[in-house]
């Protein structure tokens, strides 16, 4: 495997998608759930609660972050807020070679899931989420891939609810799109 | 979504539609009406229409051109022909259009062999229905053949054929050149159109004694002479009184029409497979779609006791079933991309570790029968290789093995198939029974039976062909006799490869005990886990022991195939990655 050259740091486009089977104390949760994204103590973003999907909620809320240089693993923290207050579902560390490195071109759009562990360590849901990086400042690298969407202008648009849950509009393929030829 | 085996697990996942893209592979235990009749029905098949014309075709009447028409048949695994339709008689031409389409089916996981012959009708029979014309009283003017496969995938999905007239008699087995016939596909309109909905229920009724209910959907239509046929199902969601569910995809063709009658009932979930019903309504899916434009809620209803399905014998209930969203869209086939120029490659792999048993003696899983009867592991790779093939231009396979000494050398678990230390290609179905044969003679069985190496070379062949800007999906076929002993290495290599275009396939031959073996296929077990607490992102690994061989029948492993376009699919579509025609 080649070793990557970073810049100081790069910017990371993370979408959280989709939580499955949470509890707090063997108990489904109900609603409001959230999830809290870090690269490191300071530099975190956070998604908007999930008023519906109860135990099985969907976010589908892109959220943009400064990857440091030095980052070895993204942390995802699944909070609810109940009504003794935020509590924390479960946590899931996302190593950041999951998503940079290997053979596949730099802004492959990733889909990724991980196990949750509450602050015991047990086991407890699923978290899903989609991972882009962004081109670097400068685009000097030339990979001509197909799932490559050279969008280096557009940053933060949320996502609107997207619809089969993991819909996300980036990384339409550069061979560009009519999607007409239908009869 | 398992296919092939008509076994009971994942009695909670959703079921049917098109793009069913994380769904929650719950494990459960159920014994399912639905499952089992969506799984017999697998891949919602896509209706084709062949349009055909011919040239040239050679002139047998005296005062004026031959009067041609086809009849349309497929070839059967056994070779006998079974005829699908004929065309209408087009008067005196000898490059004639028909105009009558013969509709067929789509099956992604066999071979299907069409055969056209074409007929002079003779000016007495013009009146006859063609359909009571008597063959053998037409003039025979040629015959063509080709699989439905090779039209699909060609751009414009038009193949021209020559066609054949064989005489029999004095000039020998001769074959002369009688024109050539013009094939085009065409796929129904109905097969692309999806209606994606979102349904909630409100106010559902206590079913379970302790706890609220499990409730899932179940949708069917009713069809001529009042059956009932479940076309998709949702996912259980648990303890829950007023669910919503995920998306629900439906194509038109699955449904009817939009004016289909559909039954929509609500269930509670039992594990013992007795699931109670909640309530019910019928509605088309235009009423649904009008229901979603009022934003109202449509009440529940539920046979009473006595009698059945009589208006006035119902219970309306207060629970009530909302369409929170209702659209309706063109969505892209799998053979919208193949004929975009996506491509499936094939790729193999073979077990050789010793407990297959000496090649050499008849009783070995590697016995080579002099006889040319197919041993277990020849059996498989052509059996999904011949169907794979007509998706890969250029019919260069990688092929491995796995579990042996090449000469001089310790245990590999990956050397290449073909004993080159360099390429790991192999020319076509035949160039892998070539190495798998020279391989035998060249390698000594030995073990563990480890499938990450193999699986992890794959993966990377799938990402360098991302890099490439190849698209191609790729589907690698694993042939093993026994359990693997790597299993935490083997999950964490399939767990990484969910994010690729990448696909596999595990055929177990012999008479192991293959439990084990399940866990890896997502239909069984849970979500597959890595050591590192990465979860797979999709299921895509099928597992299926071979057994017995069933002649005629459609064989376990090409219902293993059967699941492919879906893979396909869902990878394409998450992406958001367009055919481009």
């Amino acid at each position: 495997m080649e070793k990557y050259c970073h810049p100081p740091s790069r910017t990371v486009e993370i979408t959280i998608l989709s939580g499955e089977d949470l509890r707090i104390d063997r108990r489904s949760i109900q609603k409001n759930a959230f999830v809290v994204v870090r690269c490191d103590a300071n530099n975190f973003r956070t998604t908007e609660m999930d008023g519906e999907g109860g135990s099985y909620p969907k976010w589908n809320e892109r959220l943009i972050l400064d990857l440091p240089a030095h980052a070895q693993a993204v942390t995802l923290e699944v909070h609810c807020k109940t009504a003794f207050g935020n509590k924390v579902v479960g946590t899931a560390s996302v190593p950041v070679s999951d998503f940079v490195g290997g053979y596949v071109p730099e802004s492959y759009l990733h889909f990724l899931s991980y196990r949750l562990r509450d602050s015991r360590g047990v086991r407890n849901g699923i978290i899903n989420i989609s991972v882009k990086m962004k081109d670097p400042a400068a685009p000097q690298y030339s990979f001509s891939a197909s799932a490559s969407a050279a969008e280096q202008t557009t940053v933060g648009v949320p996502v609107g609810r997207s619809d089969n849950g993991v819909g996300v509009v980036t990384g339409v393929p550069v061979w560009c799109a009519y999607n007409s030829r239908n009869f | 979504m398992g296919n092939c085996c008509s076994d009971d697990a994942g009695g909670r996942m959703a079921v049917g539609g098109t793009a069913a893209s994380h769904a929650n592979p719950n494990a459960a235990t159920s014994n399912d009406a639905v499952e089992n009749f969506l799984r017999s029905h697998g891949y919602p098949f896509s209706q084709i229409e062949l349009s055909l014309s011919a040239s040239g075709l050679r002139d047998r009447d005296v005062f004026s051109k031959s009067d041609p028409m086809v009849v349309i048949y497929t070839k059967e695994r056994d070779g006998t022909l079974v005829e699908l339709g004929r065309t209408e008689v087009v008067l005196n031409s000898i490059n004639p259009t028909w105009i009558t389409k013969q509709t067929i089916a789509f099956h992604f996981e066999v071979v299907q062999t069409l055969v056209f012959r074409v007929y002079d009708v003779d000016t007495q029979f013009h009146n006859v229905d063609v359909k009571m014309l008597k063959l053998d009283e037409q003039q025979f003017l040629g015959e063509g053949t080709c699989t439905l496969s090779e039209i699909m995938i060609r751009q414009d999905r038009s193949l021209t054929i020559d066609l054949l007239h064989r005489e029999e008699s004095n000039r020998g087995n001769h074959s002369r050149n009688c024109g050539k016939i013009t094939v085009h596909a065409e796929e129904s309109a109905s097969s692309k159109t999806t209606i994606e909905m979102i349904l909630s229920c409100s106010d559902l009724e206590y079913k379970d004694l302790f706890s609220r209910s499990d409730p899932f959907l179940v949708i069917s239509k009713i069809v001529e002479g009042g059956a009932v046929i479940p076309v998709c199902k949702t996912e259980v969601i648990k303890n829950e009184l007023k669910p919503k569910w995920n998306p629900i995809f439906l194509s038109i063709q699955q449904v009817g029409s939009k004016d289909q009658g559909l039954i929509i009932e609500c269930f509670n979930f039992n594990s013992n497979g007795k699931h109670d019903l909640i309530g019910k309504v019928e509605k088309s899916l235009a009423d649904l779609e009008k229901l979603h434009r009022s934003k109202q809620g449509e009440n529940l209803f539920i046979p009473s006791s006595v009698g059945h399905g009589h208006p006035l014998e119902t219970k309306v209930l207060k629970s009530r079933l909302f369409v929170d969203k209702f659209t309706e869209s063109v969505q892209h086939t799998f053979l919208d991309y193949l004929a975009g120029g996506f491509e499936l490659n094939f790729m193999v792999a073979i077990d050789f570790t010793a407990s297959n048993g000496n090649p050499r003696l008849p009783d070995s899983l590697h016995y080579i029968d002099p006889s040319g009867r197919p041993n277990a592991y020849q059996r498989a790779i052509s059996e999904v290789g011949e169907v794979l093939k007509f998706y890969d231009t250029d019919k260069r396979f990688p092929a491995w093995g796995f579990g042996a000494r090449p000469i001089d050398g310790p245990v590999s678990h990956c050397f290449y198939l073909n004993g080159s230390s360099h390429y790991y290609e192999v020319e076509g179905i035949h160039g892998i029974m070539m190495a798998y044969m020279s391989a035998l003679r060249n390698v000594s069985l030995a073990g563990p039976t480890l499938f990450g190496p193999v699986i992890s070379y794959a993966a990377s062949i799938a990402s360098q062909s991302l890099a490439n800007g190849g698209r191609k999906y790729f589907v690698l076929l694993i042939i093993t006799d026994g359990v693997v002993t790597d299993l935490q290495e083997t999950k964490d290599a399939i767990v990484k490869a969910s994010d690729l275009p990448l696909s596999i396939l595990i055929v177990g031959v012999g008479g192991a005990d293959f439990k084990e073996m399940e866990i890896l296929d997502a239909d069984k077990g849970g979500r597959l886990e890595s050591s590192t607490g990465r979860v797979a992102s999709r299921d895509i690994v099928q597992f299926v022991p071979l057994r017995d061989v069933h002649g005629g029948q459609v064989s376990v492993v090409q219902a293993l195939l059967a699941e492919l376009p879906t893979q396909f699919l869902t990878y394409m579509r998450t992406r958001d990655i367009k055919p481009n025609v």
